[in-house]
């Protein structure tokens, strides 16, 4: 079952592409494009990129070192498009907060230095595990790269609004949760493949990847089809003290009415 | 492949803490539609201020011998920083009642809400960043520390929450701070 080429292999590869797919062309008919216009371009190249290299795979199109520098091609133009979604979803988060914009645009762009040289050192120590096909090697540690400054972007934007009690639009909070999952998950599997951990059964990491990109496939779609739901118009919040009798008993229990309304 | 560990056990942690943020979120805005969105905590400006006062602190660096002084300045800093995070928590508050009121069809709720949001957030950034000084001071009782941004930011900001207030039922009027005492 868990074997290069199983059943399962097959249809882990090519179901969330298929799948993505769907849905890239669900958004656009929906004119989703308009907003999140970057993540739809994510999702149509994740899905022309895997199709060409599953194709090139099983129909043995081209030599070994062809599809790993295809599959290198594919990484770079892939991580400049994941940086875009980044940006899109940080705009989103901003947009209507201009208090913060600043300071954030700040925080991100230190964040993206930290974790890029954060990215850089480890490349430099990630040893050639592959010598005879160094365009795996390659690949691998341009992938380790890639996911490690994905991933820090990606935590980043959740303890912001985490810190900032930001409420996130629905659809671009489901597009970043699993982005999250899946840029923490691959950054992990990534640095195994990389640094040659398991060499012999990596192949068990590939059926994680996989997996794990099937069920963000499955977030984002319950995320972006589903409606969002109205705010109430009136909160209410309630005291944390009680207070002696005064004047600012009394302030507190009006703004409480005022905001049980 | 020492580094390697650390990346992969990074990844982990980040995994475990964007799940845990998320899932905290999409809790808490299930518990905002149902209409809980929070507590505000009363915080005494007056007493704040006197904290706060460097003339008060150079008063007692005089009065005081240096050890007596630092014992007493990271008591005061203590307490500085209680109050500053009731100013956070109380912001953060706001934050999630004004954004849920962004969503008002009326214009001017909008606005007022709008208003209440920037100033909320502004004075979270300015809560953080004093945080974090009184921590430093903690390390260096002797280094000068002036919080009177913040309760600036949060008199305004009580201004912005009496607008919405006002805005949203003209009968009932609001504060979030004690009085200057007379």
């Amino acid at each position: 079952m868990l074997q290069p080429h199983s059943l399962l292999w097959h249809y882990l590869w090519l179901g969330p592409n298929v799948l993505q797919a769907g849905l890239a062309i669900i958004l656009w008919r929906r004119g989703l494009h308009k907003s999140f216009p970057v993540f739809l371009a994510y999702l149509a190249f994740g899905a022309i990129e895997q199709s060409i290299l599953y194709t090139m795979d099983v129909a043995r199109l081209g030599s070994y070192d062809a599809f790993w520098q295809a599959f290198f091609a594919g990484a770079v133009i892939e991580g400049a498009i994941k940086f875009g979604v980044i940006g899109e979803l940080f705009f989103h988060l901003l947009r209507s907060r201009p208090a913060i914009a600043k300071l954030g645009s700040r925080l991100i762009s230190g964040v993206g230095a930290a974790v890029l040289l954060l990215a850089v050192v480890a490349a430099a120590y990630t040893p050639v595990v592959h010598r005879p096909l160094i365009s795996i090697s390659r690949a691998y540690v341009l992938l380790q790269s890639s996911y490690v400054i994905d991933c820090g972007l990606a935590l980043f934007l959740f303890l912001f609004a985490a810190h900032f009690k930001l409420i996130w639009n629905l659809r671009a909070f489901g597009i970043a949760l699993g982005l999250g999952i899946v840029w923490s998950e691959h950054m992990a599997t990534w640095t195994l493949n990389a640094n040659g951990v398991w060499v012999d059964k990596n192949y068990l990491l590939d059926f994680l990847n996989m997996a794990t990109y099937h069920v963000c496939v499955l977030i984002w779609f319950y995320f972006l089809l589903t409606p969002e739901k109205p705010v109430p118009e009136k909160v209410a919040t309630t005291s944390a003290v009680s207070l002696p009798e005064n004047n600012l008993d009394i302030w507190n229990r009006e703004l409480e009415r005022l905001l049980q309304q | 492949m020492s580094l390697a560990i650390v990346l992969v056990i990074a990844a982990i942690v980040a995994l475990g803490t964007i799940l845990r943020l998320a899932l905290t979120q999409h809790l808490q805005v299930s518990r905002e539609r149902a209409g809980q969105v929070g507590s505000i905590r009363p915080i005494d400006i007056e007493a704040f201020r006197n904290l706060v006062d460097s003339a008060e602190d150079e008063y007692l660096r005089q009065r005081l011998s240096p050890a007596e002084f630092r014992a007493v300045r990271r008591t005061r800093l203590r307490a500085m920083a209680a109050y500053v995070h009731a100013f956070s928590e109380n912001a953060a508050v706001l934050v999630r009642v004004g954004e849920l009121a962004l969503a008002s069809g009326d214009p001017h709720i909008a606005e007022a809400s709008q208003q209440l949001v920037n100033d909320a957030l502004l004075l979270r950034r300015n809560a953080t960043v004093a945080l974090a000084r009184i921590y430093f001071a903690l390390a260096w009782p002797y280094s000068s520390f002036a919080a009177v941004r913040v309760v600036d930011r949060y008199e305004r900001l009580s201004g912005s929450a009496m607008l919405l207030g006002r805005l949203q039922n003209p009968a009932i009027a609001v504060r979030l701070s004690a009085p200057r005492a007379r």
